[in-house]
């Protein structure tokens, strides 16, 4: 350190006292670090899909318009579900009812991809019978984000609360999650 | 007898005011040393003392700090700060303007030091924002700070002890000095728009991103005591309408309450501490917090500082120098044009506190012979904007320069005395000559 910037210091610490870290401790309140401020690379993002979740929002689609990234459409049918229904039902009724379910969930990826390719996203879909926790934290590794809707894997209520599958995901995958 | 005084006085004044520009030791420590010496040996006897301590200037600053440091706690500087990144809409240039002008209107009427310690921190995170380098930004807000400091009595502490000591009012400086900084702020933003303008063009990506960076701040999430805030502009402004008129309140007062004398006049010291009185009262601040706040260690270094000047005028070694300059001096154009430069170049080198002084003594004893009314406007023009000149010319440079350095940005003495030293010559020449226009033609 030259003289000049050690008589700066020695007049700055003289002059401003303790007053310039409670300035920063208020400012750091609302300002971003950097770190903060450099926005991660996010090039895929998953976004799970199933019976309770008809459509992604459109504040959703604009905090995912921040990342050029690839949108990951998967819609999940219980893989428990369809167990249960195969011991309850004969397997005629239970192919008709997963041949409903896979009709369905295939409009609701058509509709969804249509939407997102509208606001300029490239996306992928896919469609499978499984575990509506368990597989999206496994497909989440290999993901940058995850995007979840507070009703997937829930059911109709009419509050706002998050379904306890998708806390349950937030606090097991490793990658950034956002709940819409 | 009195010629070893005078040598001891001498001393004590260039060995404290070296101590006070290598700040080695604090600078209020020097002060109070070097008035310990000169009170210690009979220079300075006690009565002599109280007179020689301008406590309009002291009281002044101290109310002055009691309001700023209330209103700082509601957020009132960050709410401004961050209304004024957002105002320049992604654009460098603007945000350079608007921050010299928001920088040179909150210094003319609250201290330069909590004005840029404040603003300092928003205009690195904007830079940082528009990926530019923040050098430009800071020395423009140093300028602004002292020119914008040097329009009110109240704006910059030169002005303070000059008016305090030579009786001048609120309203004076703004005639005075206001067209002169007004001219001057011009004049700087077009030199850094030509020094720096090819430095700040930025992309239309970085600029959207940078607005959208800055929207994203909540200047209402700045103000953390809704309240607090309402009240500490509601009494600021308060304050800024009672200096306009502290100087012929009696007459205002006279028409609603017929028993106060219509002559009477608040001195600025009272308005400070009137203001300071009415916002502890209202706003229910603790007031243990708010004086822990009071930057003692200036105002005992403002303290120390009258005490040494006091011994050089004690022991006639001011008279002298006035005689020889009086002899020397043939008009008071001329006197105006020494009492300018030398005051604008010397504080450059010491500080323009220390520097205004010593000087305003002397300005009293060339009253014997000489019309010096001028003089006291030549003397707040030379100080205040001297301190543009260096690194260490205003505490308003070594705070921005210093937080700069922490934060990892470098500004060598070097660099900064290059442009600072053109900011100076341009803008005294322009304001000595708007002057001498008015009081020597």
């Amino acid at each position: 350190m030259g003289y000049s910037s050690s008589l700066i210091q020695r007049k700055f610490k003289d002059i401003v006292g303790r007053r310039y870290d409670s300035v920063l401790k208020d400012y750091s309140e609302f300002l971003l670090t950097d770190e903060e401020m450099l926005v991660p690379e996010v090039r895929t993002i998953l976004v799970p899909l199933d019976l309770f979740v008809h459509d992604i929002t459109d504040e959703a689609i604009d905090v995912l318009s921040a990342y050029d990234a690839t949108i990951s459409l998967a819609y999940i049918t219980d893989a428990e579900v369809i167990e249960l229904l195969e011991q309850a039902l004969d397997r005629e009724s239970t192919e008709e009812f997963r041949t409903k379910k896979e009709e369905y969930g295939r409009k609701l990826l058509e509709r969804t991809a249509a939407r997102l390719e509208e606001h300029g996203f490239s996306t992928q879909t896919r469609m499978f019978v499984g575990h509506k926790g368990d597989d999206v934290v496994r497909m989440a590794k290999n993901h940058d984000m995850v995007a979840l809707c507070r009703r997937y894997a829930d059911g109709e209520s009419t509050d706002a609360s998050v379904s306890p599958i998708v806390l349950r995901i937030c606090q097991r995958v490793e990658t950034p999650a956002l709940i819409y | 007898m009195m010629e070893a005084v005078a040598l001891i006085a001498v001393a004590v004044f260039l060995f404290t005011y070296a101590l006070i520009i290598d700040e080695r030791i604090h600078r209020a420590v020097a002060a109070m040393l070097g008035a310990a010496i000169v009170v210690f040996v009979g220079i300075v006897p006690w009565e002599a003392l109280l007179e020689h301590v301008d406590f309009g200037t002291i009281f002044l600053l101290i109310g002055m700090m009691i309001i700023v440091n209330t209103a700082r706690g509601s957020g009132l500087f960050e709410y401004i700060a961050i209304r004024t990144a957002k105002l320049a809409g992604g654009s460098p240039i603007r945000v350079l303007v608007l921050f010299a002008i928001v920088t040179a209107i909150v210094s003319a009427f609250l201290d330069n030091v909590t004005t840029v310690l404040l603003l300092t921190p928003m205009l690195l995170y904007v830079a940082r924002v528009m990926n530019l380098n923040p050098i430009p930004f800071l020395v423009t807000e140093i300028f602004a700070s002292n020119i914008g400091g040097a329009a009110t009595l109240i704006g910059d502490p030169p002005n303070i002890m000059i008016a305090s000591s030579a009786g001048l009012t609120f309203n004076e400086f703004i005639i005075h000095l206001g067209p002169i900084m007004i001219v001057d702020m011009a004049i700087l933003l077009l030199m850094m728009y030509v020094i720096y303008g090819r430095s700040m063009r930025v992309s239309p990506d970085e600029r959207q991103e940078m607005v959208r960076t800055l929207n994203g701040l909540d200047e209402r999430a700045a103000i953390t005591d809704r309240s607090l805030f309402n009240k500490s502009v509601a009494v600021i402004a308060f304050v800024v309408l009672l200096f306009f008129v502290h100087d012929r309140i009696g007459e205002i007062l006279h028409v609603v309450l017929p028993f106060v004398d219509p002559a009477m006049g608040l001195e600025p010291a009272q308005v400070a501490l009137i203001g300071a009185a009415i916002l502890l009262f209202w706003s229910r601040q603790s007031p243990e917090e708010i004086f822990e706040k009071i930057e003692w260690p200036a105002l005992f270094f403002f303290g120390g500082l009258f005490v040494i000047v006091g011994a050089l005028v004690e022991t006639g070694i001011i008279s002298s120098i006035a005689a020889v300059m009086i002899e020397n001096v043939g008009s008071t154009g001329e006197a105006m044009f020494i009492v300018t430069w030398f005051a604008a170049i010397a504080s450059a080198i010491v500080d323009n506190i220390p520097l205004t002084a010593a000087m305003i003594p002397l300005i009293h004893d060339l009253g014997a012979t000489m019309d010096v009314y001028p003089l006291w406007w030549s003397l707040a023009l030379g100080a205040c904007l001297g301190g543009n000149g260096t690194a260490i010319g205003a505490s308003a440079n070594v705070v921005v320069i210093g937080i700069a350095e922490r934060e990892g940005i470098g500004i060598t003495f070097i660099d900064f005395l290059k442009v600072g030293m053109l900011v100076l010559f341009v803008t005294v020449a322009v304001g000595f000559g708007m002057l001498w226009l008015k009081f020597a033609m």
